[in-house]
């Protein structure tokens, strides 16, 4: 749960850049010119010394993101095609003993990665869809439709802010082992990831903000046409918010994907557990190259979609900027 | 009652509905195991008699253990160390990058990689490059310049640094983003008014870039103050605490009591503790953000 | 509940079923829970959960236990089993409990059963053990680890090991070393670990020093040199740390580590990081239980050829050797029936084939069939020579290589057996870890302050009970 948690900060990071937002919207690439600008005047790029300065700061920050960032995954990548011997002996070195493609193959059916591939898809769609379904009903009925009990709810929803997710990691437990009032335990079942997921204050609070920040005019003329409380949240709200239900979504996935504590804790079973429970586990019974191919395996998705989501992530700062409260 | 019906309809009952999810999931999940924590701190439960009330006697027994203070102790060792690691590199990285006119996607997305790497992966992964032998990742890169080798993990004052040094790697990436943001806010005619003034780019950095962001620069601080306050899978995964229980923190603490010994009022009782240090670094963070951004 | 009864039960898995059933319902005595006249809980319909089925992947072994629990169906018409995989892990056994998914009967190790026990978490059937017929049989040191101090029994023991000294025979011979007479003393030991580790740069030794582990085999050390983690017994223990067995295991693993570099570069090893170290050949000696050739095969996949195994050198007055094994237990909230229909699955499944040649044949056979290990050494639930006896009946279907482990399994009966620390162990061992790891990472830690400090932390948690 802490994990989900340390997540969430993350992810609302973002909102505190909130005075980047009336610039955000604006075209970026006006860097110089007219007001907007950096650091660096049109004079001084002019300037050969400081053009070269900034040149080599770029190049040198370029060769250490490379280094730092791709390094790991490159040699991960490298790793999970060689041998075990190779591997121990001369981790830096290509291929000694040529390539070995069956370690993927092998981790991905006799290791049941594949199954816990699968387990892990299953835990990430399912939070994905509690947390989106209750930040978009909540936050619409919190600044769209706005019950006169709207405040108590904005202010309870807000005070679990202050609290951390380690605070309730062991009554949590114990009330997915016994839910109150019906009485069923949870233990074993993916509800008990889904279910607390969707309890995500920062989520609500994006789309409430985003909400709030969309024309009332809008709603009214709904309302005019007849449409009830559900059809304008079909209709008119969604379709408006798409930009945040984008952020939400992407990270509501990726942070299920990466979560550890929290389904280790409520997945005892393993035929049931996702990769980053079961990967510390199979270390041990696996030879290391397989091992090493697994987790190639397992970080292959959400790179795969950061790749192809790339600017909802990197716009996500924008973004979250916008919804200022 | 009809008072409280008809405040309810207020609403409107098919309001009422929608907001049942969010009633819901936060009242099973976040309301009602907060309440219980509270109470839970002062019970001794095994999970299969009923609960006793035992006063303090859980908070005595924490605060009495001799791993309390190390776990503190370390907690700070480690948040300290982050925020000297992951405060000013990627401060430079985002202002470096500001600058660019092309490319910046390239470099962001570079940056931001390791963030999305699961926790675990990466842990695991860099538990290898650890490798204290003469052949380890890390330790062959050294011997290249002729360093090392080094006992990264395998040795108690080398054990958090690097455990730290992984944890950066995964998410200073994040932070260069919020930074980066809150570059591209800085006003233009700051920079114009200094160069006016004739100020150089130190100056200009130290007059104008830097107090512009010092609201995020705060923030982030209390964030990552908080973030790493609750540090769990790289103390758990990487060293479980060791060497001689460097790497033990306060919720690898709570880890224990609740899922390795079995004392779930301990673990709560350690856990209402942190809480409350961490309501009040929230608060400020809330505060500032607050005030910051109505400025 | 007769004995006949149940102990019938359990043959009729390898006769025929229904006959039995109807053969021993004369012979009960009138059941306790008012079940059916003539005592036979056998009318009442009861469900019971099983763990440790064998996961998909393991196919053959798989079919074999169901196969078994079909046998236990038909021979006990009344008792529905539904097998699980769940294996017993610390971690998750309160939640499990508590949330209403742990099997009616699960296995554990002898470590945590006093733990167990003490927390309530087992239930008790000394009642149904006692009816067993071979009750009176066990090991009573043994059976010591299943019940509390007044007694009572809580689970019941099915196999047991001593801890040994496993070897990498192909490392000995890069050594120059005899892999058939391994280190008779420590200071062998410490002269080899150093050869092994000159000749081909991996650790010579390697200790366990995480998750418990550290503790366990430092108490494991404590005692082959002739002392003592705790002393006394009932009410009146005092935690005893800083003995001179444990000071002197610890200045042996600081010689092996520091004076001798024979310990390689990695220390934090926990039981499942050894074994794969050690498989993988990056170990040449470490101390273990005799049964770990078992996993070493079905989950690492160690080389046959390359594996040897003795017996841990005792050396000074009281050494004696730290015992371990498997109890199976029965959930605390189990009812009579389920109970009753529980001690007879553990009689079925667990006892016959140490008890009956019939089962233990087609025990053996089953394990073979499925290349799974079979012949490592154990230790005996019974008494030596009923060993003997249930190790003659499947002696030709043996596939491990047992020549390799003679110098541990001749010798092992012969060595006293110790258990282990009887108050707040998995404490003791979690607090030791620390101190193992200082040993091994710290050149200049101070044994005696370690042991002083940790000696205190435990006496305050023993006195506390």
């Amino acid at each position: 749960m802490s994990d989900t948690v340390k997540d969430d900060v993350r992810v609302a990071a973002p909102a505190p850049a909130a005075p980047a937002a009336e610039t955000a919207r604006r075209p970026r690439r006006r860097l110089d010119g007219d007001g907007e600008r950096g650091l660096l005047s049109g004079y001084d790029r002019g300037r050969t010394g400081t053009r070269w300065g900034l040149r080599a700061a770029q190049g040198l920050v370029l060769v250490l993101l490379v280094v730092a960032s791709l390094g790991p995954i490159l040699w991960l990548a490298r790793a999970s095609v060689s041998t075990t011997q190779d591997t121990l002996r001369t981790p830096m070195a290509f291929w000694p003993s040529g390539i070995d493609w069956a370690n993927l193959s092998t981790a991905w059916n006799e290791a049941q990665i594949s199954h816990y591939f699968a387990n892990t898809m299953w835990v990430a769609l399912g939070s994905w869809f509690v947390q989106l379904l209750v930040a978009t009903t909540g936050g619409y009925v919190l600044a769209v439709l706005r019950p006169r009990y709207a405040p108590v709810v904005t202010a309870a929803v807000l005070a679990t802010l202050f609290i951390p997710g380690v605070v309730v990691l062991v009554p949590l437990f114990l009330t997915v082992l016994d839910l109150p009032v019906v009485n069923a335990s949870l233990l074993n079942t993916y509800w008990a990831v889904w279910l607390p997921a969707g309890a995500n204050a920062f989520n609500v609070l994006l789309v409430k903000r985003f909400m709030d920040g969309l024309p009332r005019d809008v709603y009214e003329a709904a309302r005019m046409d007849g449409a009830g409380p559900l059809r304008m949240l079909w209709s008119v709200v969604l379709p408006m918010s798409r930009p945040i239900l984008g952020v939400v979504s992407i990270f509501a996935f990726l942070n299920a994907w990466k979560d550890f504590l929290w389904p280790q804790i409520v997945l005892p079973e393993p035929t049931l557990q996702p990769l980053s429970v079961r990967l510390p586990l199979i270390r041990d019974t696996v030879e290391l190259d397989v091992f090493l191919a697994a987790l190639l395996i397992s970080m292959a998705l959400p790179i795969v979609i950061f790749l192809v989501f790339q600017r909802l992530f990197l716009r996500g700062a924008g973004l979250g900027g916008a919804v200022k409260g | 009652m009809s008072a409280t019906i008809r405040w309810v309809r207020g609403g409107g009952l098919s309001t009422l509905l929608l907001l049942l999810p969010l009633l819901l999931v936060f009242g099973y999940f976040a309301w009602f195991p907060i309440g219980r924590a509270v109470v839970m701190s002062f019970q001794e439960t095994n999970l299969v008699a009923d609960p006793a009330w035992v006063g303090l006697d859980n908070f005595r027994q924490v605060l009495d253990d001799p791993l309390f203070w190390t776990s503190v102790r370390n907690t700070f060792f480690f948040t300290g160390l982050a925020l000297l690691f992951g405060y000013p590199v990627p401060l430079v990285l985002a202002v470096v990058m500001s600058e660019l006119r092309r490319g910046k996607g390239l470099y962001s997305g570079l940056a931001y990689l390791p963030v999305v790497v699961p926790p675990v992966v990466a842990v695991l992964l860099w538990r290898f490059f650890y490798d204290a032998s003469q052949t380890g990742v890390f330790n062959t890169i050294f011997g290249w310049v002729g360093l090392g080798p080094f006992a990264w993990i395998q040795d108690a004052s080398s054990a958090m640094p690097s455990l730290v040094l992984q944890a950066t790697w995964a998410n200073a990436g994040a932070t260069v983003l919020i930074y980066l943001a809150a570059l591209t806010a800085v006003r233009g005619d700051l920079y114009d008014a200094a160069e006016v003034d004739g100020a150089g780019l130190w100056r200009k950095i130290g007059h104008v870039t830097l107090p512009q962001l010092r609201g995020v620069l705060l923030i982030t601080l209390i964030l990552q103050v908080i973030a790493t306050f609750q540090v769990f899978t790289e103390p758990y995964l990487m060293t479980n605490g060791g060497p001689q229980n460097a790497t033990v923190t306060v919720l690898l603490q709570i880890y224990n009591y609740a899922f390795r010994f079995g004392d779930y009022g301990a673990a709560t009782a350690l856990s209402v503790l942190l809480a409350l240090f961490l309501a009040v670094m929230s608060a400020v963070y809330f505060r500032l953000t607050r005030s910051w951004s109505t400025t | 509940m007769s004995s006949t009864r149940r102990h019938l039960g359990a043959v009729a898995a390898a006769v025929m079923a229904v006959s039995l059933v109807a053969a021993c319902g004369s012979d009960d005595e009138p059941a306790a829970d008012g079940g059916s006249p003539g005592g036979d809980g056998g009318d009442e319909q009861v469900t019971i959960s099983v763990s440790n089925l064998p996961p998909a992947t393991e196919s053959a072994t798989r079919e074999a236990f169901l196969a078994r629990v079909e046998e236990f169906e038909a021979a006990n018409p009344n008792i529905t089993v539904e097998p699980s995989e769940y294996e017993w892990d610390v971690t998750t056994f309160a939640a499990q409990l508590a949330g209403g998914t742990l099997p009616t009967t699960f296995e554990f190790p002898f470590t945590d059963g006093q733990a167990m026990i003490e927390r309530g978490q087992l239930v008790d059937i000394t009642a149904e053990v006692q009816a067993l017929p071979y009750a009176d049989s066990f090991n009573p040191s043994v059976l010591e680890v299943a019940q509390d101090d007044s007694g009572s029994i809580f689970a019941v023991p099915t196999t047991a090991y001593g801890m040994g000294l496993h070897y990498n025979r192909a490392m000995f011979e890069q050594a120059g070393l005899d892999p058939d007479t391994p280190p008779a003393s420590w200071a062998e030991v410490r002269e080899y670990a150093d050869a092994i580790a000159e000749a081909t740069g991996q650790a010579g030794f390697a200790q366990m020093s995480q998750n418990n582990t550290g503790g366990w085999i430092l108490t494991t050390l404590t005692y082959a040199l002739g002392g003592r983690m705790e002393d006394g017994s009932g009410d009146d223990v005092t935690a005893t740390l800083d003995n001179d067995g444990t000071k002197a295991a610890l200045e042996l693993l600081r010689q092996l580590r520091w004076e001798d570099d024979a310990m390689g570069d990695n220390f934090l090893f926990d039981w499942g990081t050894i074994n794969q170290a050690f498989a993988a050949g990056q170990v040449g000696m470490y101390i273990g239980g005799s049964d770990v050739y078992n996993s070493l095969v079905t989950e690492n996949g160690i080389d046959p050829d390359s594996y040897g195994l003795t017996v841990l050198p005792l050396e000074g007055g009281d050494a004696g050797v730290l015992g371990g094994g498997t109890i199976v237990g029965v959930r605390p909230d189990a009812s009579e029936a389920e109970r009753d229909a529980a001690v007879k699955w553990i009689d079925f499944f667990y006892m016959s084939k140490l008890t009956q040649q019939d089962a233990a044949l087609a025990d053996a056979e089953a394990l073979v069939a499925t290349d799974a290990p079979l012949g490592t050494p154990a230790l005996p639930i019974f008494g030596a020579e009923q060993l003997a006896e249930s190790d003659a009946w499947v002696a030709d279907l043996v596939n491990v290589p047992l020549e390799q482990m003679m110098p541990f399994k001749e010798s092992i009966l012969d060595q006293p057996l110790v258990p282990e620390p009887p108050v707040r162990a998995q404490d003791l061992y979690a607090e030791l870890d620390a101190v193992v790891q200082a040993v091994l990472t710290d050149e200049n830690a101070d044994i005696e302050a370690l042991l002083e400090t940790a000696n205190g932390n435990v006496s305050s948690l023993v006195e506390a009970g």
